[in-house]
């Protein structure tokens, strides 16, 4: 399943929407399906305000692929390169606005990594195991 | 999102509903910004219709919260549902917000809160 939205916030509930059913559908329960559909809404959020700076004429795109044990949810955007190494979650000590993000991200998914291969923009993977203990949105 | 401000006497409340993200938490910030002031009432936000809340509407929530410390403002949630209240848990904020169980528990304990002097 693949699936292209422009890059407007009110399109998120959209993707969040295909996370959901497709979660769903493999076997998540219902508290890693909300946490998976937040991890990707926050991936394309960060697309939208980081990667295109807000700019509402671009274009995202969303493919689920569904294995026997994980989904792998692959993000697209043909802005700018991003700096992995700047990406990194706040300091929860600090009470201040934005940053959390990525923490959700880190925490609801298994892997997330940049394709350095992709050459038009970039291609985040988030894949979440079917069985594997991890931090859930409930476990945290 | 939808939201409805109710003006009671010295207190504001804001009825959220739905998703609070980055399309709709302007709205709720705009909001927020609207009703905490300088010597302004107390401001609960009703999080009971929230189905969804993203880090830029935790982020507006922080924000809220900054400004009442600024402006000595008592300033509360309730209501929260529990994905909510997981993901101020993972972001080590639910201890810094001063959260009530539903609305009647906040209107009775809100006034015996102390407005923060500052962070």
């Amino acid at each position: 399943m693949r699936i292209a939205i422009g890059s407007e916030p009110r399109l998120l509930n959209i993707l969040r929407s295909v996370v959901r059913f497709r979660a769903q559908e493999a076997g998540f329960p219902d508290n890693e399906v909300e946490c998976l559909a937040m991890a990707i809404d926050e991936a394309a959020a960060n697309i939208i305000r980081h990667t295109y700076g807000g700019r509402s004429d671009d274009l995202l795109a969303l493919e689920v692929r569904g294995y026997q044990d994980r989904l792998e949810f692959i993000l697209e955007d043909w802005g700018p390169k991003v700096c992995e190494n700047q990406i990194r979650p706040r300091p929860l000590d600090e009470l201040r606005p934005g940053g959390l993000g990525t923490l959700f991200i880190a925490s609801f998914v298994d892997e997330c990594s940049y394709d350095p291969e992709f050459k038009h923009g970039n291609r985040l993977k988030l894949v979440k195991y079917l069985s594997r203990k991890v931090p859930s949105c409930d476990e945290a | 999102m939808k939201l409805k401000v109710r003006n009671l006497d010295k207190i504001s409340i804001l009825d959220s509903s739905g998703d609070v993200d980055l399309y709709s938490s302007p709205r709720l910030r705009e909001a927020l910004l609207a009703e905490i002031q300088p010597g302004g009432p107390s401001v609960l936000v009703n999080m009971s219709e929230v189905a969804y809340i993203d880090s830029s509407g935790i982020a507006t929530l922080v924000e809220g919260l900054q400004l009442s410390r600024q402006t000595k403002t008592r300033f509360g949630l309730f209501g929260l549902r529990p994905n909510a209240r997981s993901v101020l848990e993972l972001a080590r904020l639910h201890k810094v917000f001063t959260i009530f169980e539903n609305e009647t528990e906040a209107l009775e304990k809100i006034a015996s809160i102390q407005p923060f002097s500052g962070i």
